[in-house]
């Protein structure tokens, strides 16, 4: 049965030429698991909201939105239609997490005794009655964004919306979040519509999925049709599965493969191996340390246990070296650390061969280096990226962005890829010759992630060191020299990155694992490619 | 049965409205030693970390306050000796050292009193009054973490690119009011979502309800129906007992009423330590018997 059914709509924001929507017709059936793609601005977000009456933009809206066969401006939404937003922390709002699961059931006036069963029910479904009695804002980024998700639970909607829940989780808390909403599709058979830029983990659990273009639907099917059918489009192919892009990018015929078991067979029967590896010239470093870190100790407080312990490492000058590793491991600290936020309590931290302490009046900072933190917006002093960028347009100019499109701008419009890279500007403005970077690519979607490796690649040009933390290994394998894995505050392993990640068997890139004991040291969709094409396709493969 | 502290925290907050009052506002040295007895053994009672310190703190604070009185009260007919050509009196003295002690034993139960309440039960007891208020409140209390720590990651982040130097005076005036500007953009930005997030559940719709995992039993009652009798009988009984500090000290001699009213105020005030002890002894042998 049919429980969402849009027809002809069209929408136009209030003083814009150009309609974001136009035309759109579709509909989804009761129990449904929806994903929607489509780049940056291609107006997913706005359909989405016009979705749901209470969070509807304001502007010209023509044909119609029938929920269940009734029109949605007859119809109080606010229990039948969920939504979850992006931001893990600004969409809690109260204190403690059983008056935010509260919260949505007291407004529709429930009574006190229905609503201690519902949250009872809740808190046991979702698995949080150990955080039951916590502060909100003592929760990990990963729980807040559960309590979002069960605090819309609790109003036991029929549909779910869901607009880019993960974008701002790490790659473990974003998997168990996808996986309990398709937990709660199976088993509630709850209507869940969905936008994602990570496809990897949402394309093997969706129905259906509906790809935005130019205002209007371009692809409207079943995700292994619509992987076959994007090869055309760069912007929408990026965020697909490594699988999806290997096929693509050796022209493919057949099925398309979605996920790793696939991807493996797809290479295995189509592809000889005569060569098994690629030949690279040895990777070698200068002589000179950029950034050197000598059995450092940190914690936060006295009682609290040592988050940097006995950390050693040593990055070159000129060189990307990567830090990856699980929450808590002390990544981000190392950085905080390095850039003199931070004080270790025992150990040394040199810069350049000169120690941290000998930097004095923030000459550390001037022309030596920079931070980009993981909350960009944190940077930003303007109303507009044009006094945004007062110092740094020159640097803003060399940006694989049309900047002066962005110019007017309030810096908090712009898409999650735009304020990286406005960010990153302003950063470089500085003039580092070692650049730290704190999970660079969270939050943004997959042609800006390439565009940022473009600028990285530009930077070690330059000669400038770069030295990033992140959870993103795809990202890693693309950028990095080096890698070093931190585990309990200090690094396990480090090695270049080929070996790096051949070396590992679960934090590795999906195309390694694809290629584990048929081909070796391929770690990215390109490097697979070369392989497969040095290769050649087996007799009488269909590829 | 309840420790004192589990009562509903209506009940517990009006028990300390009425036996702080009782020691603030009646003038009487055998009101404020009860109390302060009930108040010192209540606090040993709960124990905690840094009791020793408390003590401490009350005891070089009854000192300092009792000293204060006869160096700048002169009044009283008794003087024990001049300093600087100032009579110190011995009523001076003795009303010092009541003062002193009436503060100590009310800083005593505040103490004890906010080590009882924690946020949800004052926002419980204070949307007693409204709905609305309460959820205000809520917000504020959700808000004031979040802020300080976004305040933190700003000032970090605006450091570590070299835009915020705090050298010197004028310089850190400059960084402030820069970090003072995001935050207030920020605040205004992120209040859009929190609304959002509000209306999209409904926020607005129509009457609330209140959920609150606090209830009423009867032991509530009991305490509520305990404090308000003991008070007023107190009160009412010892009305006539009158002690006078100035200019002479006339100490009237105790009736048998007197001190009935008297004992109970020691009942009320002594409650949270006979219950708890009441329920430290039961949980012994139940414990005894696992």
């Amino acid at each position: 049965m049919e429980i969402l059914k849009v027809e002809d709509l069209s929408f136009c924001y209030p003083g814009e030429k150009e309609p974001v929507l136009k035309d759109i017709s579709f509909s989804v059936a009761e129990g449904e698991f929806l994903c929607l793609s489509g780049a940056t601005g291609c107006g997913k977000s706005t359909l989405l909201r016009l979705l749901k009456k209470e969070l509807s933009p304001k502007g010209d809206r023509s044909g119609r939105i029938l929920i269940s066969g009734e029109n949605i401006d007859d119809l109080d939404s606010a229990e039948k239609i969920g939504f979850v937003m992006q931001s893990p922390d600004e969409q809690i709002v109260t204190d403690t997490v059983w008056h935010e699961l509260a919260f949505g059931l007291e407004n529709i006036g429930m009574k006190r005794e229905k609503i201690a069963l519902r949250i009872a029910e809740i808190a046991s479904y979702f698995g949080m009655s150990a955080w039951y009695d916590k502060k909100t804002s003592e929760l990990s980024g990963g729980q807040k964004q559960m309590l979002n998700l069960a605090a819309v639970m609790a109003m036991s909607p029929d549909i779910l919306i869901l607009d880019e829940p993960t974008s701002q989780l790490d790659p473990i808390a974003a998997s168990e979040f996808i996986s309990t909403v398709k937990k709660l599709n199976r088993e509630l058979s709850l209507t869940v519509i969905i936008t994602e830029h990570r496809l990897e983990e949402v394309i093997p659990v969706s129905d259906r999925i509906m790809i935005m273009k130019d205002r209007g639907i371009a692809h409207l099917g079943s995700p292994r049709d619509i992987v076959s059918r994007v090869g055309d489009s760069p912007e929408i192919l990026a965020s697909m599965p490594s699988a999806a892009q290997l096929y693509h990018a050796v022209d493919g015929e057949g099925q398309c493969p979605l996920d790793v078991r696939e991807g493996k067979r797809f290479i295995e029967t189509g592809f000889r191996a005569d060569h098994t590896a690629l030949t690279s010239e040895k990777y070698t470093h200068s002589e000179e340390k950029a950034l050197e870190f000598k059995q450092v100790f940190f914690r936060y407080a006295k009682e609290t246990q040592d988050v940097l312990d006995s950390l050693s490492l040593t990055v070159y000058s000129g060189e990307a070296y990567f830090i990856l590793g699980g929450n808590g491991s002390g990544k981000t600290t190392a950085l905080g650390a390095a850039s003199g936020l931070l004080k270790p309590y025992s150990g040394s931290i040199r810069v350049f061969e000169k120690k941290l302490k000998e930097y004095k009046n923030n000459s550390l900072y001037s022309g030596c280096l920079a931070l980009l933190p993981q909350e960009v917006e944190t940077l930003f002093l303007s109303n507009t990226v044009r006094e945004e960028l007062i110092d740094a347009y020159e640097e803003a100019k060399m940006l694989p962005i049309d900047v002066d499109t962005l110019l007017d701008k309030h810096p908090y419009d712009l898409s999650g890829g735009e304020k990286q890279l406005i960010a990153l500007a302003k950063v470089l403005s500085q003039k580092p010759r070692i650049l730290l970077l704190d999970e660079p690519t969270k939050g943004i979607d997959a042609v800006s992630k390439q565009r940022l490796a473009e600028v990285l690649r530009l930077l070690k040009k330059n000669g400038i060191t770069v030295v990033a933390v992140t959870h993103d290994v795809d990202f890693a394998a693309m950028c990095a020299d080096r890698c070093a894995m931190f585990f309990r505050g200090r690094v396990v392993a480090e090695n270049t990155v080929r070996e790096f990640f051949s070396d590992n068997s679960f934090y590795t890139t999906p195309i390694n694992r694809m290629t584990r004991g048929y081909y070796s040291g391929a770690v990215t969709v390109s490097d697979c490619v070369e392989l497969c094409r040095l290769n050649g396709v087996r007799d009488g493969a269909a590829v | 049965m309840r420790s004192f502290a589990e009562y509903n925290p209506i009940a517990v907050t009006l028990y300390f409205i009425l036996v702080t009052g009782v020691t603030m506002f009646v003038s009487d040295p055998i009101f404020t030693a009860v109390s302060f007895l009930g108040a010192v053994l209540f606090t040993l009672m709960r124990g905690g970390e840094g009791q020793l310190k408390r003590h401490i703190f009350s005891l070089i604070l009854f000192f300092i306050t009792a000293l204060v009185n006869p160096l700048v009260s002169h009044n009283g007919v008794t003087v024990l000796f001049f300093i600087n050509d100032n009579p110190i009196t011995l009523e001076a003295v003795i009303y010092g050292c009541f003062n002193a002690l009436m503060i100590v034993t009310v800083l005593y139960w505040f103490s004890a009193f906010s080590g009882i309440m924690d946020s949800d039960k004052l926002l419980y007891v204070f949307g007693a009054f409204s709905p609305k208020v309460a959820l205000v409140l809520s917000m504020a209390l959700r808000y004031i973490p979040l802020f300080s720590e976004r305040q933190k990651r700003v000032r970090s982040a605006q450091t570590a690119v070299g835009l915020y130097k705090d050298g010197n005076v004028p310089d850190r005036v400059r960084g402030g009011v820069r970090v003072f500007s995001i935050m207030t953009t920020w605040a205004l930005e992120k209040g859009i979502v929190t609304a959002d997030s509000m209306s999209a559940r409904g926020y607005g719709q129509g009457r609330r309800s209140r959920f609150t995992p606090f209830r009423f039993y009867f032991c509530d009652f009991l305490l509520i129906i305990i404090s308000v009798i003991a008070t007023a009988v107190s009160v009412w009984l010892t009305a006539d007992h009158k002690f006078v500090f100035y200019p002479a000290l006339q100490f009237p001699s105790v009736t048998v009423t007197n001190l009935l009213g008297y004992a109970a105020y020691g009942t009320l005030v002594l409650f949270p330590v006979i219950n708890d002890l009441k329920e430290e002894i039961r949980w012994r042998y139940l414990r005894s018997k696992i």
